[in-house]
């Protein structure tokens, strides 16, 4: 069998090489960053390339490995940080002019727990500003791409990481998601996204955007990819105030497994009869379900509460709380912010503190709902994840539109884990993917359903077809200014 | 909506903008007034019937506040 190019092993793959000693992290790391210096230019996923510290961070795993020391599955793999991770002494700007100069004393606590497991950090990836805002041109560094058609949005605000990983510039990549900012990117780009259940991943030092919605997780070219990745990232933290104390499982031990005896919970009037739904999202998505049904899970058709319920909650409290953090800026300095940011987080100064607690006391009635009607007689819910294909960048107006058509934002109000995962391509050549939303803390039966699916559909063997249109000297010279800009 | 029941919903925006300390750039006034019209929408969407002693999901936790200092 023909040797696979180094960026399309899985973690995985390439950690049973480096412990065999067949590949180096070093190898790894010089391909992804050559990979970065050729394809960026035309897909502004990264805002900063850490070459130094990630060949650094490679030789030290290299040598570790050598020894027969082993940190874990993401010993010597490279990984990316959206750009809203503090990285100590490491430029973290929040894609804002407001944070331009911002260098962290301190890591954010997954990016400890990313250099404690021996990972090699790329780079900082875009962001819309604040996680909030964006598409926008009028930010410090340009919009990412979106790797299947340059002229589509990525969705957002992990838009880097959705665009890294889908063209294959980096495996795994860290997002956040507050109403959807990792499953939009996900969605968008083609590739699995896992927003956890709230709480199981530690949001101390990532610039928050709303502290009740805030999760952190990763976008990953693969179920196996993503849960490896949360076995490095997951973990209860004291200083974080709403880190969950429970035990972190084996995101991975039911890979591989088959559906048989799952019950599976199919709203499909939850997306299905939305006004803005395209055909071929509905088409794609009862499709997976056929699907996962031939891979003997059971699978009932449901009703939920409307979607508008769900989303109005969600949103009151996303704005009133973003509004509260950004409150001082946004009074003394409005035009430092971009445009579309500065629009949406002012909404939150009209919200009344009654309209923030009346929704604070719906988010418990949808999460009973969720949690103790559907989630007590079935092991996750498949739902659309977005109403249609990406957007053109030029389809969005001069002032911020309203919210996109992304049906993430219901499992950041119950906080339930929710996988984005592809589930084939429109016309057009654009991802649609599906979420498959697990009870709280059930991670491994998300990523088994996922696992189950990925394996029989295929869809991950399909990558963006971008052409290498850069030269190699030119793309070193991209690459050094990129280099420069972390220490200038 | 009427026009009339849009320069209220101006007059009420501006009151909110004025009642805040903020000075709107002009430019950027009409994409916040939208996500007012469209805020004042959910704002009674989230008001379900409900008893006085139905809790927020978010309540105060001595047990959380310990733990975190």
């Amino acid at each position: 069998m023909a040797s696979k190019p180094l960026h399309e092993l899985s973690i995985a793959e390439a950690g049973r090489q480096l412990r065999a000693g067949t590949l180096t992290s070093s190898q790894l790391t010089q391909h992804a960053l050559l990979r970065i210096a050729s394809l960026d230019p035309l897909l502004h996923s990264f805002v900063l390339v850490t070459s130094e510290r990630a060949l650094a961070d490679a030789e030290r795993a290299d040598r570790e490995l050598k020894a027969g020391i082993d940190k874990g599955p993401m010993h010597g793999i490279p990984y990316a940080l959206k750009d809203i991770y503090a990285t100590a002494g490491i430029r973290t700007t929040c894609h804002s002019k407001l944070l331009i100069d911002n260098m962290p004393a301190e890591d954010s606590m997954v990016e400890a727990k990313f250099k404690a497991g021996g990972a090699v950090l790329l780079g900082k990836l875009a962001t819309h500003e604040f996680a909030i805002g964006g598409p926008s041109f009028d930010l410090p560094f340009p919009p990412a791409r979106n790797p299947w058609n340059l002229d589509h949005f990525t969705g957002g605000s992990s838009s880097g990481s959705g665009a890294a990983v889908a063209a294959g510039l980096v495996r795994t990549a860290m997002g956040s998601d507050t109403g959807g900012s990792i499953r939009g990117p996900a969605y968008y780009c083609g590739t699995v996204g896992i927003k956890p259940t709230y709480g199981l991943v530690s949001r101390r030092g990532v610039f928050p955007l709303s502290y009740t919605l805030d999760h952190c997780g990763p976008l990953a070219w693969t179920v196996e990819d993503a849960a490896l990745t949360m076995q490095v990232i997951a973990g209860y933290d004291a200083l974080d105030p709403a880190s969950a104390d429970v035990p972190v499982p084996n995101f991975a031990s039911a890979l591989g497994e088959d559906l048989v005896g799952l019950r599976l919970a199919y709203p499909r009037s939850f997306f299905a009869n939305q006004r803005d739904i395209s055909p071929e999202v509905v088409a794609s998505v009862d499709a997976a379900v056929q699907l996962l049904t031939r891979l003997g899970a059971k699978i009932d058709e449901i009703t939920l509460p409307d979607f508008e319920i769900f989303s109005a909650c969600g949103r009151v409290i996303l704005t009133a709380e973003a509004y509260a953090i950004h409150e001082k800026d946004l009074l003394t300095r409005p035009l430092d912010y971009g445009r579309y940011t500065y629009q949406r987080m002012m909404v939150g100064a009209t919200i009344s503190a009654a309209d923030l607690v009346q929704a604070f006391r719906l988010r418990r009635e949808l999460a009973a709902i969720v949690n103790d009607n559907v989630f007590s007689g079935y092991e996750a819910i498949i739902t659309a994840n977005g109403l249609t294909p990406a957007p053109r960048f030029d389809e969005f107006p001069p002032d911020v539109p309203p919210p996109m058509t992304l049906q993430t934002i219901p499992f950041n109000v119950t906080g339930n884990p929710t996988l984005a995962i592809p589930t084939g391509f429109s016309r057009g050549g654009l991802p649609l993917g599906m979420q498959i939303v697990g009870r709280v803390f059930d991670e491994p039966t998300v990523f088994r359903i996922g696992a189950a699916y990925e394996a029989a559909a295929g869809w991950i063997g399909k990558r963006p077809a971008l052409e290498l249109p850069i030269t190699a000297e030119r793309a070193m010279h991209h690459h050094h200014l990129k280099a420069n800009a972390e220490t200038s | 909506m009427t026009s009339e029941d849009d320069k209220a919903l101006e007059h009420e925006f501006d009151i909110l903008m004025a009642k805040c300390g903020a000075s709107v750039p002009g430019e950027r006034r009409a994409g916040i007034l939208a996500g007012y019209r469209d805020m004042k929408r959910m704002a009674a969407l989230v008001r379900q019937p409900r008893r006085a002693a139905d809790e927020p999901s978010n309540i105060f936790s001595l047990k959380g506040f310990v733990r975190s200092k």
